[in-house]
């Protein structure tokens, strides 16, 4: 550490506790409280990285998140390491590493600073313009670019951080804790409202906190004094939270805020482990105050971005709060009164100080007095034409300014300094402001956008509402948070508030210099690198609108999101386009504000947390089984039940065969079950399904086909009148749903005259089903007391029973054309019920089958499967399922749109069913069905949807859809595929047992 | 014999925060509109179904969820052998149903309800979801329903910072192991 | 992320409802009767205009009523709610 640069008396930060920590491989000191830039201005280190295009050395500018030159890599560990992070925002911790990034092999010599001198050549939009031709070309460029273009390294491994949310409700939310927001908050806290108070720094108090000067007073105390004291007083609130390290990232409509909160980033590696990093604030707040306070605006001359040149505020802050002196001669260079705050504060800590250059033609404000009585000499209205020095600053021209401030006149004359502190006024934050949707009104005295008109409960208070001095802000803000809070009275009506007041202003956007603007380099966005002749250059070439200009020159594009350059670049704008700034508008502030790590972003929502998973009943015995699992919606399906080497196919076909020769058992629990009750139960069923329901028994069951209104196929399922006014509807699983929803939205606004009510009971009951020939056979077993005959229990029927006293329901039904049961049991009992089947199938080789299995046998009926072999674009007619649309009711959901003239059409894609010529050779389901072989480009007639080897036919099946295919029975189409055509043949949707024998086997 | 199978295992104990699966429950869905539907349910329960949106009512052995203007959810208090124990869903089957008053459906096997008990119970709540607990958290008997780590569930304010969530039973083993997860962080 | 009043159940976050489209657009009693340009009216022709505009929402992780919204889609304000078969507040 620089000795020479760190003065001893800061309060906030303990020199008792040294901190170690790495940059650029070198181990350096600095303690606790100093963050990286602070720490390393103290080791008198400014050069910090690159810059983006010209790969120009660039140093720490300012103190907080607009910074766009200091930002570093943060940590080595590749699943760790995160890139960009700002050195002014990171807290020293023991162990920190950080690296200097856009910089090869080093930030001290770096290859790529041959950009600079090319600089003539590569104006804006260079890579726009000079990659673009020959367009095959690109794909070589882009090599090379992406090679030395970007500026930190991602993490290469997944990390190993820990992220969460958390919601947030209060009455009023305080975004920023300095003056104005620690006045907010404790006149909220004081009248009983919830209130949170935010801010991103490691403690509360702003700037106010540090500013120690004679002419800043507020009841006779120091305004820093003054604060502490506040300050101390929020602790005695319980309906105050104060969340430190805790960036507001995005404003949203509704008072819906977010808000990330930094929990270990500024813990040692060895306190960090297993703590939560950081956390996502999802806050609902009934009223926002912000408080975000103001940044100072840079000043735009030549060559404005060498290392050492640094905002003088932040100058201000590193002595005062940090104890760091930024250089040991300091040139300031100002057009408003506040370099003089910082003159004063460095001339009390010893530092010496060449001069204040000043535009303007005289101050008569009491810290300009203070200076002046201090002896700090003034160049009244002069402005720095040039800057010197390549890795850090090392002097500075000076000319004397024309009358009207459009040239220099005069001799130059010279000025040796390490550091140039320079305050171009300040910029109210009203980023979160304008994210709400508030719009901005534009003050022509100081040129600033200040918060206008807002739809939602909100006020800016302070210096992000436009007051800049202590007074005004004071007042202010005490009157709007009364009037916000609709309070009578507060504590901050009578204080007694000293403060200078600034008597002249003056500003010049782009300051003259001796040299044409061509031979200058005045830089606006200093991450991005585009300077006052970019953005004059994107004029020239018709560019009008701010928002074209922004992103043909990239100025505010960075990762700063131009916070400091933005008002330079609009002035700029406006004054070579000859508009007011007020009528340009500005660019669009989008959220996030600083940028948001990935992880925050997801919090927990990784690994088993990604996505929601549902299980059936009887999912540890699928599992213990060893099933493959298989996702259907956010259901884990028993896909197949692989035994000792079996692959998927072998599995399948085993499953299969048995399933058909003897028994099979499978979980169906998944299905939709809606119970239906009412007295229009039956006439809502009507309305719903395709087919007929008035007529169908009590005790039993029907298959429908539910449509959407345009008449395309939406769900399909088995219902089972349980009693008079009682039925019991499955959906398919990945329906269950919508079609619940549906079914509702019907009730409630369509047909409220129904005395209908629907349950969704689909968790209440585990289904197993087991079918196969010997079906009835085992169902006998687990249920000695049922009579399984023909007559009394025929296919589509259904019987209340008992097992071991428990009541279930048992459907005759079928969704593999074989002999099955379906019992429905509460799932508390489904797994003991299906260990029961499966015990007393063993004897007939119950196999347990999965949902690829369920697939293969309905396909080898000519099953569909809605969502498969439908995708919302087909009638029950493409289907050719004519047969379940009632031709006597007089309507029902979707009935109209059967008839209208498209789906009418005769040459609609239909549902057919598909054989290979070679019975071995399996379709790719999705593959496409032409006519012709030969012919280029060829008409895609259909695709197979459906597609598998069947071993109960021994031979390839598969369903598709092809134009006209009803009237293509027996043809002859081909399916080409990457390396070969396979020949198949149109036939009928089923493939076996036509007559439906087995049903009754 | 048939065995039951709850789908969750043992409770589990964190700083504040006490998180156990309450079974076997009884639970019955109501839906009716008219005001005989209501009177005969107060007949036959001794309860009268709340109408007052967010609210529910009970005795010492039966509680009744307000779900909607007319979906009711009822839970009993004590743990019930459920073999052989319809005699409530079908006493209100008979009263309800098949005399066209509304709909009973038994929903005893579709929640699961996870009692959640400690100082720290609206902590885990915050965690996933968006529901505002501010005024919810000191009114005994109130019942929301809301998302909870995009998971629907009802929770029903039993006592000072003794909660019962139901969430479906398929739903349950991942909202518990995530309930487990955020626990583990406060 | 919109703050929505349900007439139900009060205020809640948006992530509760799902939303449903243009409201009053009434199912036609009789759609048998209907040319297929009639009936293309009321299948498919939306407003969707910018400004006041009445909508259907759901409250799908609640009560799951479905009820209306008066919302404006330029700035999305929602001036009421109101319940299936009321008339809108306002226009």
């Amino acid at each position: 550490m620089n000795k020479n640069l760190r003065i001893t008396n800061s309060k906030f930060i303990d020199q008792t506790s040294r901190i170690s920590f790495k940059f650029d491989g070198k181990t350096l000191y600095g303690f606790k409280g100093d963050t990286l830039a602070s720490a390393l201005l103290a080791n008198n280190i400014h050069l910090v990285g690159r810059s983006f295009k010209y790969h120009r050395p660039r140093g720490i500018m300012t103190c907080g998140s607009e910074e766009p030159n200091g930002i570093v890599q943060v940590g080595k560990d590749p699943s760790m390491t995160e890139p960009n992070t700002r050195a002014t925002e990171i807290e020293l911790y023991e162990g920190l590493e950080a690296t200097s990034q856009n910089c090869w092999p080093s930030v001290n010599f770096d290859i790529g600073a041959i950009n600079n001198f090319f600089s003539p050549f590569i104006p804006a939009a260079f890579y726009y313009k000079t990659f673009m031709w020959p367009a095959s070309f690109w794909e070589k460029y882009e090599y090379f670019i992406r090679k030395s273009a970007g500026l930190g390294k991602s993490p290469t491994k997944p990390d190993k951080d820990i992220y969460d949310h958390k919601y947030l409700h209060c009455d009023v939310l305080i975004i920023g804790g300095g003056i104005s927001g620690i006045i907010a908050a404790k006149t909220a806290a004081q009248n009983n409202l919830n209130t949170v108070l935010l801010d991103d720094k490691n403690n509360l108090g702003g700037t106010t906190l540090f500013q120690n000067n004679e002419c800043f007073k507020i009841n006779n105390s120091y305004s820093s004094e003054w604060l502490k004291k506040e300050i101390e007083s929020l602790n005695s609130f319980n309906n105050l939270t104060i969340k430190t390290r805790t960036t507001l990232a995005a404003y949203h409509s509704y008072n819906y805020l977010l808000a990330r909160e930094n929990l270990t980033d500024h813990l040692s590696l060895i306190e960090k482990k297993d703590k939560i990093r950081q956390r996502l604030w999802k806050i609902r707040a009934k009223k926002v105050i912000i408080a975000a306070g103001a940044m100072e605006r840079p000043l735009i001359f030549n060559n404005n971005d060498r290392p050492g040149v640094i905002l003088s505020s932040s100058i201000k802050k590193y002595i005062d709060y940090y104890g760091v002196k930024c250089g040991q001669k300091i040139s300031l260079f100002t057009n408003n009164d506040a370099a003089y705050e910082t003159a004063i504060s460095l001339s009390k800590s010893g530092v010496t100080i060449n001069s204040v250059i000043d535009i303007r033609d005289k101050s008569n404000s009491s810290i300009v007095k203070e200076a002046e009585k201090l002896g700090i000499k003034i160049h009244w209205r002069h402005t720095v034409v040039n800057t010197n020095g390549y890795k850090r600053i090392s002097s500075i021209e000076l000319m004397k300014l024309s009358d009207d401030g459009t040239a220099v006149v005069g001799n130059k004359s010279k000025e040796e300094c390490d550091c140039l502190g320079i305050s171009g006024g300040w910029t109210p934050r009203v980023h979160l402001f304008t994210q709400s949707g508030g719009k901005l009104k534009f003050r022509d005295t100081d040129n600033t956008f200040l918060p206008d008109k807002s739809e939602s409960e909100q006020i800016s208070i302070g210096s992000c509402n436009g007051d800049f001095e202590l007074d005004d802000v004071v007042k202010n803000s005490n009157k709007s948070i009364k009037e916000f809070l609709n309070l009578n009275s507060s504590d901050y009506e009578n204080l007694k508030i000293n403060c200078s007041k600034e008597t002249d202003k003056k500003n010049i956007w782009l300051l003259p210099s001796n040299k044409p603007l061509g031979k200058t380099k005045p830089f606006l966005d200093f991450q991005n690198d585009s300077t006052a002749k970019d953005v004059k250059l994107a004029l020239r070439e018709g560019f009008k609108s701010i928002e074209h200009v922004k992103r043909y020159t990239t100025t505010g594009m960075g990762t700063d999101q131009g916070k400091l350059s933005n008002m330079h670049a609009l002035g700029i704008i406006a004054e070579t386009a000859g508009v007011k700034i007020g009528e340009l508008g500005t660019t669009t502030f989008r959220p996030p504000y600083t940028p948001l790590t990935f992880g925050a972003i997801v919090g927990r929502n990784v690994d088993e947390f990604f996505d929601i998973t549902r299980r059936t009943p009887m999912h540890d015995w699928h599992t213990k089984h060893n099933a493959e699992f298989e996702n259907v919606g956010q259901w884990k399906r028993a896909w197949y039940y692989p035994i000792e080497n079996e692959n998927m196919h072998e599995a399948v076909q085993r499953e299969s065969k048995a399933a058909r020769d003897s028994a099979g058992i499978l979980d169906a629990s998944t299905l939709g079950k809606i119970d239906i009750q009412g007295s229009d139960a039956s006439e809502f069923l009507n309305r719903v399904y395709t087919n007929a329901w008035s007529k169908l028994e009590i005790g039993k069951c029907r298959y429908g086909l539910m449509l959407n209104e345009d008449g395309m196929v939406y769900d399909d399922g088995v219902t089972t009148r349980l009693s008079e006014n009682h039925y019991i509807m499955t959906t398919t699983t990945g329906g269950a749903a919508n079609v619940l929803s549906k079914l509702e939205d019907y009730l409630q606004t369509e047909w409220p005259e129904l005395d209908v009510y629907l349950t969704s009971v689909t968790d209440h009951y585990a289904t197993v089903s087991i079918c196969g020939p010997n079906s009835k056979k085992i169902l006998s077993k687990v249920i000695p007391d049922l009579d399984l005959s023909d007559k009394e229990f025929p296919h589509m029927s259904f019987k209340n029973a008992l097992i071991d006293n428990v009541r279930c329901r048992v459907m005759r039904i079928s969704f593999t054309g074989e002999h099955s049961y379906e019992i429905n049991i509460q799932s508390s009992y489904g797994k003991s019920v299906w260990e029961k089947c499966f015990e007393a199938g063993k004897e007939f080789n119950i196999t347990p089958y999965g949902t690829e299995t369920m697939h293969l046998l309905r396909a080898e009926k000519g099953f569909i499967i809605a969502g498969q072999d439908t995708d919302g674009t087909m009638t029950p007619v493409d289907l050719q399922m004519d047969w379940i649309i009632s031709k006597k009711k007089y309507d029902f959901i979707g009935k109209r749109s059967l008839y209208r003239s498209d789906t009418i059409r005769e040459d609609r894609k239909q549902l057919v069913g598909l054989l290979t010529d070679d019975p071995n050779e399996v379709l790719e389901e999705g593959a496409q069905i032409v006519s012709e072989t030969n012919k280029q480009p060829i008409e895609m007639l259909g695709h197979v949807t459906s597609s598998y080897f069947s071993p109960n036919l021994n031979k390839s099946i598969a369903l598709a859809v092809l134009k006209n295919g009803k009237k293509l029975k027996g043809q002859k189409m081909f399916v080409p595929m990457k390396t070969k055509t396979i020949n198949v043949t149109i036939t009928d949707t089923v493939f076996l047992d036509k007559e439906n024998k087995r049903l009754n086997a | 014999m048939l065995n039951y199978n709850s789908p969750i295992m043992n409770a589990k104990d964190y700083s504040g925060i006490k998180i156990s699966e309450v079974e076997p429950i009884i639970k019955i869905n109501l839906r009716g509109k008219n005001r005989d539907f209501i009177t005969k349910i107060g007949k036959e329960l001794s309860i009268i179904p709340p109408t007052d949106s967010n609210t529910s009512s009970g005795n010492e052995k039966l509680n009744i969820l307000w779900l909607s203007p007319d979906e009711w959810l009822v839970y009993s208090n004590d743990k019930i052998d459920l073999k052989n124990n319809n005699s409530l869903e079908d006493r209100l089957f008979d009263q309800i149903s098949k005399v066209k008053l509304g709909s009973v459906a038994n929903v005893t096997d579709h929640w699961v309800m996870i009692n959640l008990k400690g100082d720290n119970v609206f902590e885990l709540l915050s965690s996933g979801c968006p529901f505002n607990f501010n005024d919810f958290k000191n009114s005994k008997g109130a019942v929301t329903q809301t998302l909870l780590n995009h998971v629907d569930v009802i929770i029903h304010n039993k006592n000072i910072n003794d909660l019962n969530l139901f969430v479906r039973r398929s739903f349950s083993n991942h909202l518990w192991s995530w309930m487990n997860d955020s626990a583990r962080f406060i | 992320m919109f703050l929505i009043n349900c007439p139900y159940c009060g205020e809640r976050d948006q992530s509760e409802f799902s939303a449903g489209g243009e409201a009053h657009i009434i199912r036609p009693k009789q759609p048998t009767e209907l040319s297929d340009d009639q009936w293309a009216e009321f299948l498919f022709m939306r407003k969707n205009i910018k400004g006041v505009q009445l909508e259907r929402w759901n409250h799908a992780h609640g009560c799951r009523k479905w009820f209306n919204m008066v919302r404006d889609t330029s700035n999305d304000k929602i001036h009421a709610v109101y319940k299936m078969g009321e008339k809108p507040p306002i226009k």
